[in-house]
């Protein structure tokens, strides 16, 4: 069966591991809110709705499978963000964890950017596989020795000890936003992130905390004006002065820091005329932009609203040069799906190794492909019924309207409650990590 | 005429969502009630056109006693905590199964009302230029000192979901609300009443979240709405642009939804005016609606 992924239409997907709870009682703080890999792929990260995160490592390759990668196996878990209190505002401050972003590894430890609405945090996970033994003054079980019973010196020695992950908080970015943080993203220069909420875009340096600079604001002075809002913001992967931020209106803007500190005057406005023969009281939503990703090689950007992707070339500003339609048979339901606020699910999209393919999540927990070249699609389902090891995934169809024809599913039977809102591509190889709502599905790519 | 079942459907669905948000772990979101409001407008601009060009074709001759008679509203007394209270226990998110085409049912006497006199206020048909709207102040129990409106030539239709019957009802009024109508308040006996005087604006004044943090780099000031913005902003009602949508909505409008908090009731009631009006109805003393547009 074909498939799609790494440049070649005939790469097919196979099961290989699932994280989290089997019974269907979700709870709510076990839904899966982020999912994040690092720049060698090595680590997997996962944000959850409680706060927490738990990292994943993939382990060697076995010489006993060379047909496998490594599974992913658990690599550390630490409470990142705890529910809090604005008194002032007499506001709950939410602990789930909006987003994930690795800082590119510089030395053993690695550091990751957590955020939930309002805070930041800069995490160190670093390994301990020794510690110091053969203290003068201490027992070994901690305990103080009393110098006047020290007759001897000797040099304290490392010795090996079962390894041990540690997450120490670095960092805390906090007190910089009004409004609700949508979107956190590295520079290139490593020294620098931007941090976005719903109508500002702050820079900061990683060492300092106590300060931020405004480099975006699009409030209006009376707030009666506001039509549109920031929904997501990312640095460009190798221009350290460009960023792009998209709004609620369907809108990128792309911003040069270099023109000045206020970034409000955006130096490129990408945008698609509406179609009117589209026009509908939802317009306005489902042209809301939930996503947007730079390519790797940065000559492309991408953007999910909540019908299509759209790929973007950065130096054509008019339209897009690529849309892919994920579920359009959902135009005809976007009453019932805004009666049950589906409609406002925020779905986010992710680009392959070499930016052949591009996936992005569903409902009924299928997710799909999209490869540029071949010009192919796929639509694939992550559920427990297909996660024998190495099963390969059968490609799913949607019947739209007619007669439906065997192995096909009714766009009225699909399950809106399980949706794939994360999903994210191993930066070197085919591996997927697809959440569903309280799991995180492993795919990888069949070799023969 | 079913597209204007399914406006009004979709209205009464959006102001519950905007209600619902209000009480929403993690606060208001503001993304997600803009494009609320958004759907809102739409659903308002196809259901007001349909619904114009019936009630011109039928109401082009109507009684200026039936219309009084048709709908009477009450200005809101009382404290403003204990309003706050009953929007918020009595509303229960019930789909509205049933909706009314513009006329509400005739009303009888006034019910009995626990809090300080208040004038009941008749909504004009778009029809009757002449029909005076007295509209009382906040506060004010001297009928005599009102000062009446000019009737606006260019009427307006108002949506109003009431949170007990959950029914979105559409009436006409003449166009923009009128300011202040008296200096002094009237305290009336036990009841509790907020000093400051009430306007009936259709915009209000808005609460910047960032009033209340603490010193943190500079901070744009961002201009208060003052009375002189009143009748200008007034004036936008009969506009659909969003903006306006957003400023008559409910208790507040958009910028409420960012600096609404439950429990800070009176100090947000000391920064911005709040406009609730209730719908009386034949012998069943008040209920609670949210206004909007």
């Amino acid at each position: 069966m074909a498939g799609a992924g790494g440049g070649n239409s005939d790469v097919q997907w196979c099961f290989s591991q699932v994280k989290g709870a089997i019974d269907d009682d979700v709870a709510e703080a076990d839904i899966i809110s982020t999912v994040e890999f690092n720049h060698s792929g090595e680590l997997l990260a996962t944000g959850d709705k409680g706060g927490r995160v738990v990292i994943f490592q993939q382990e060697p390759e076995s010489k006993n499978q060379p047909q496998c990668r490594g599974e992913y196996n658990v690599y550390s878990t630490f409470q990142s963000h705890e529910p809090e209190f604005d008194y002032l505002k007499s506001l709950e401050i939410e602990e789930k964890i909006n987003k994930i972003r690795w800082l590119p590894q510089k030395n053993a430890a690695q550091f990751l950017l957590s955020t939930n609405d309002k805070t930041i945090k800069l995490w160190k996970i670093s390994e301990r596989d020794k510690r110091p033994e053969g203290y003068n003054l201490k027992e070994e079980d901690g305990r103080y020795r009393d110098p006047n019973t020290v007759t001897t010196l000797r040099v304290p020695v490392f010795r090996p000890m079962d390894l041990m992950v540690e997450a120490s908080p670095r960092r805390v970015f906090a007190n910089a936003h009004t409004y609700h943080i949508n979107s956190i993203s590295v520079n290139s220069d490593c020294e620098t992130y931007l941090s976005a909420d719903d109508l500002r875009i702050n820079l900061w340096n990683l060492e300092i905390t106590d300060r931020s600079f405004n480099i975006v604001d699009i409030k209006p002075t009376n707030m009666e004006e506001l039509t549109e809002v920031i929904t997501a913001a990312e640095f460009h992967p190798n221009q350290c002065n460009t960023f792009v931020y998209s709004s609620s209106k369907g809108t990128i803007r792309m911003c040069d820091m270099r023109a000045s500190a206020l970034c409000d005057k955006y130096a490129k406005l990408f945008e698609e005329p509406e179609d009117p023969n589209n026009r509908s009281f939802f317009s306005e939503i489902i042209s809301s932009i939930s996503d947007v990703k730079f390519s790797h090689s940065g000559r492309y950007m991408m953007t999910r609203d909540y019908l299509s992707v759209k790929i973007w070339d950065i130096n054509m500003e008019t339209r897009p040069v690529e849309t892919y339609q994920v579920h359009e048979y959902l135009r005809s339901k976007l009453c019932s799906l805004y009666e049950n606020d589906c409609i406002f699910d925020k779905f986010e999209c992710c680009w392959n190794g070499n930016d052949s393919v591009v996936m992005t999540g569903s409902y009924n927990n299928f997710f799909r492909m999209f490869d540029r070249g071949y010009r192919q699609d796929v639509t694939l389902e992550a559920s427990r019924e297909n996660s024998k090891p190495r099963s390969v995934l059968k490609p799913r169809k949607i019947s739209t309207g007619g007669k439906r024809k065997k192995d096909e599913i009714s766009v009225d039977s699909l399950d809106f409650n399980k949706k794939i809102l994360h999903t994210a591509w191993h930066p070197l190889d085919n591996i997927i990590a697809v959440a569903t709502i309280n799991n995180l599905y492993i795919f990888q790519e069949k070799l023969n | 005429m079913e597209c204007a079942f399914d406006a009004q459907n979709l209205i009464s669905i959006s102001l519950r969502k905007i209600q619902s948000s209000r009480t929403q772990r993690g606060g208001i979101k503001l993304h997600k009630n803009l494009l609320v409001t958004y759907v809102l407008r739409n659903a308002r601009q196809f259901y007001m056109s349909k619904n114009l060009s019936q009630a011109q074709r039928t109401h082009q001759y109507e009684d200026v006693a039936a219309a009084r008679e048709r709908q009477e509203y009450l200005e809101l007394t009382g404290s403003f905590t204990e309003l706050a209270d009953d929007f918020y226990c009595n509303f229960t998110g019930l789909e509205s199964g049933n909706w009314h085409c513009g006329a509400h049912q005739p009303s009888g006497q006034p019910a009995e009302v626990a809090h300080q006199d208040a004038s009941p206020c008749a909504m004009a048909s778009p029809s009757d230029p002449e029909l005076m709207v007295p509209e009382a102040c906040w506060s004010c129990a001297d009928k005599s000192t009102w000062e009446l409106p000019m009737p606006n030539a260019q009427a307006n239709q108002k949506t109003v979901l009431d949170l007990d019957t959950h029914v979105v009802t559409t009436v006409t009024t003449n166009g923009y609300f009128h300011s202040d109508c008296c200096a002094q308040p009237k305290q009336p006996q036990g009841a509790q009443c907020y000093a400051k005087k009430r306007k009936m604006d259709a915009s209000y004044h808005i609460v910047d979240p960032e009033f209340y943090l603490p010193d943190f780099g500079p901070v744009p000031c961002k201009r208060m709405r003052t009375d002189d913005d009143t009748h200008s902003d007034s004036e936008q009602l009969g506009s659909t642009n969003i903006s306006n949508l957003i400023s008559v909505l409910g208790s507040g409008g958009l910028s409420d939804f960012v600096s609404w908090q439950q429990t800070d009731l009176e100090q947000i009631f000391a920064t911005q005016t709040i406009c609730l009006k209730h719908t009386l109805l034949t012998g069943s003393g008040w209920t609670r609606a949210i206004e909007a547009f």
